[in-house]
């Protein structure tokens, strides 16, 4: 081998990074080390680390098994585990309904606190009362109101004389899912109203007056400028909530812990169970990562939708 | 099995409390532990926290400070211990613990017996102290009892007009259930929904799974064999999971029992909801509280019925206090644990109508339920003690909670009708099968 002599030495790759953090250059990255250092410490290693478990054994209470390297067995388990897939399916329609119904009633709500005139600013605070509880609360408030034998609604309806047996809201599968959706769109409606509050407050007015004087009736205005110029909004506040769903899990725990026969499990509370009560964090996280499938799709969805909206609202059509 | 040995020692330990009462007497030095701060994560609640009031007396006799660091319910506290565990970040000293939830926690906690004088140990109810071994270690000390006993409303006995057709209807006459099946033929006579029903029972987690072990184990069998196989599939687990699905069928329990826990059992018998109660004695301060109950008056206490077995099962724990390993001051951790656990402590606990685990403490508490007009509590300590001959813990292993959750959602399922009872157990059988063999033990 032969070796030529350079005109002028290269730079070794240590004084190349000393040079580069003492040039202009490196001010800007210098500045965001700090930020970055507190995001890697509390979103990446986790990550990595919970990912790494899903691989593994670990058991909470046996620290050793950390290191049990098992390859892909707790996915494989989770594949023909049928209890895992029913809690997926279940918690993509609890997601999808919930945040449908959620968003309608939730811009039935702005438009009609955006009429008001007088009062508004204390309606606005009153409509944000549900947010201000605790899931765990909401969790106690409607299982008591819908307990077969002393809740508020079965009482209700014995005393209109609508039953002659109690109805068991906690129990029987449909009526189960539907109380549970029933107390998460009591508890995130105004979440929405307020985001598209927001929205609303912020439209133009010269595009609605402009439609007026051409003759638009008040469903045109709404459906052809009011709700396209909304749309943005309501997939911000579609994305948000998608991920900030899984805030129900205490009250689902409270109210029915999944049950009865597993009527009502959602990823959520299998996932505690098995992660704490059964210390098996291994397969807890496996299931994590599975169900990271469903944020990734829900946000990934309400992106499109976001992006297509802003660009209509840019002119583009 | 422990709990084999739990109940012929909970025997032994009452002959032996006469006896040996005299020879009892040596006090507990307590130690001196001036400016050390001891840590402590403790259980909360209204019915834990009175004796919590101790604890200034404690730091004016050791001249140390207690720093309450978390306080929460039980569940919460096991999920905040795991993650300490998991984090390795043990510091503190004394934690609360439960006969149920001791096994999981390795060697977390310390053998309290070398570090606790024979004499003072000797003055705990010993059946209690066995249950309290986990790997022959005694990790735990035991602050009050649990075990299942019954409670019933009195006037519902005392009517004439139930009374007669209960008798035209069975031919027996109508008295609190000495069996299973009475027990069920009862509820099921009582049961007038939405006004009253029979009885109610805790229908998800580890209660779910207890009541059905409880009714299996006075059927005579059990949940695993010596070889850690689970038997509950068994035909006497069959007849007991049976039990539960006649009296839900035939509306003898409220349709929402089965997301029921003790506290909403609580609020329905306190409402006067429910005809009969299988319940713990840490109800009794509460249903004969004219303030809380309405069947504070007419309460009826029994021991709980047996099944085909002519045994009760009755299903037993005990709330504890454990000491760490990484204490850095075990003296005064131990100290602390026995403070709390002393006969003026157990006294306390047993005023509030929980069975103590101080074998003087049960004189004494008569005693005094007797000198201050608790009447009702004086004649639950009666009933109730006799029940401890037959207590029995569930399987002090860790995977007792791991295989409860298996089994829970599939009794649920066989309950609300979408499986017979075999199916479920079955299935149940297979996963806590898995389980086991996943731990090793099979």
């Amino acid at each position: 081998m032969t070796t030529t002599t350079e005109p002028y030495s290269r730079p070794t790759t240590s004084e190349g990074i000393t040079a580069f953090f003492r040039s202009q250059k490196a001010i800007p990255y210098l500045l965001l080390l700090p930020a970055i250092l507190v995001i890697l410490s509390v979103v990446l290693v986790p990550l990595l680390l919970s990912f790494w478990t899903s691989f593994t054994n670990y058991n909470l209470t046996k620290p050793d098994t950390l290191y049990n390297f098992i390859g892909l067995r707790n996915y494989q388990r989770l594949m023909g585990n049928a209890e895992f897939w029913w809690a997926f399916g279940r918690t993509f329609l609890f997601i999808t309904i919930a945040l449908n119904l959620e968003m309608l009633l939730g811009l039935g709500l702005a438009l009609l606190v955006n009429k008001i005139t007088w009062g508004q600013r204390t309606l606005r605070t009153i409509m944000m009362f549900p947010m201000m509880f605790s899931p765990i609360l909401v969790g106690f408030q409607f299982k008591y109101i819908f307990n077969d034998s002393i809740g508020l609604v079965n009482n209700a309806l014995f005393d209109l004389g609508l039953i002659s047996q109690p109805i068991p809201w906690l129990v029987d599968g449909t009526l189960a899912n539907f109380s549970i959706i029933f107390a998460e769109i009591w508890m995130s409606t105004s979440i929405f109203a307020i985001l598209l509050l927001a929205g609303l407050m912020a439209l133009p007015r010269e595009p609605i007056e402009a439609a007026k004087v051409d003759g638009c009736n008040s469903w045109q205005v709404f459906r052809h400028i009011t709700l396209p110029f909304l749309m943005p909004f309501v997939y911000i506040a579609m994305t948000i909530r998608s991920l900030d769903v899984a805030r129900a899990y205490d009250m689902v725990r409270i109210m029915t812990n999944g049950g009865p026969a597993g009527r009502t499990e959602l990823l959520w509370t299998l996932m505690t169970r098995t992660g704490y009560q059964n210390s098996q964090m291994g397969m807890a996280n496996a299931m994590g990562y599975v169900s990271i499938i469903l944020s990734i799709v829900f946000t990934f969805y309400f992106y499109r939708k976001l992006t297509a909206a802003r660009t209509f609202m840019g002119g583009a059509q | 099995m422990t709990s084999k040995i739990f109940a012929r020692a909970l025997l032994a330990s009452c002959a032996f409390a006469g006896v040996a009462g005299g020879a009892l007497a040596q006090e507990f030095d307590y130690g001196s532990f001036p400016d050390y701060t001891l840590r402590v994560k403790l259980i909360g609640g209204t019915q834990y926290e009175k004796l919590y009031t101790r604890i200034p007396e404690w730091e004016a006799l050791t001249g140390a400070k207690v720093e309450i660091v978390s306080s929460k319910n039980h569940f919460e506290l096991d999920r905040e211990i795991k993650q300490d565990i998991a984090a390795g970040q043990i510091n503190w000293c004394v934690g609360s613990n439960h006969t149920s939830f001791a096994p999981q926690y390795g060697s977390l906690y310390i053998d309290l017996a070398e570090h606790i004088p024979a004499e003072e140990l000797a003055k705990y109810v010993q059946g209690t102290l066995e249950a309290s071994r986990v790997d022959g270690r005694l990790v735990q000390l035991p602050r009050v009892t649990d075990v299942s006993n019954l409670y019933y409303r009195r006037d519902l006995y005392e009517d004439a007009a139930k009374q007669e057709a209960y008798k035209a209807e069975f031919g027996t006459d109508l008295a609190p259930p000495k069996t299973y099946d009475e027990f069920k033929q009862q509820v099921i006579f009582f049961a007038d929904p939405p006004n009253l029903y029979g009885t109610a029972f805790a229908g998800k987690d580890e209660g779910m799974s207890g009541r059905f072990m409880e009714i299996l184990r006075a059927n005579g069998g059990d949940m695993f064999d010596e070889n850690w196989n689970p038997i509950f599939n068994s035909p006497e687990g069959v007849a007991a999971l049976q039990w539960f699905v006649d009296i839900y069928e035939a509306g003898a329990v409220p349709a929402g029992t089965v997301n029921y826990t003790w506290d909403d059992i609580g609020q329905a018998f306190a409402a006067g909801q429910l005809a009969l109660d299988l319940d713990w004695p840490g109800f009794a301060g509460m249903y004969s509280d004219p303030a809380a109950s309405t069947v504070a008056e007419h309460l009826g206490f029994a021991v709980a019925p047996v099944g085909t077995s002519g045994k009760s099962g009755a299903w037993s724990g005990s709330h504890s206090f454990s000491v760490t390993e990484a204490c850095d001051n075990k003296e005064a951790a131990v100290s602390f644990a026995v403070f709390l656990t002393n006969d003026e402590s157990e006294l306390m606990e047993a005023q509030a109508g929980n069975l103590p685990t101080r074998t003087a403490t049960f004189d004494q508490a008569a005693q005094w339920f007797v000198e201050n007009d608790k009447p009702a509590l004086a004649e639950m300590f009666t009933v109730f003690q006799q029940s401890l001959a037959e207590a029995r813990t569930p399987p002090l292993v860790p995977e007792w909670i791991e295989v409860s959750n298996v089994l829970w959602p599939q009794l649920q399922a066989a309950i609300v009708g979408e499986k017979t009872a075999q199916e479920a157990l079955d299935q149940a059988a297979d996963e806590a099968r898995i389980i086991l063999e996943d731990a090793g033990r099979l």
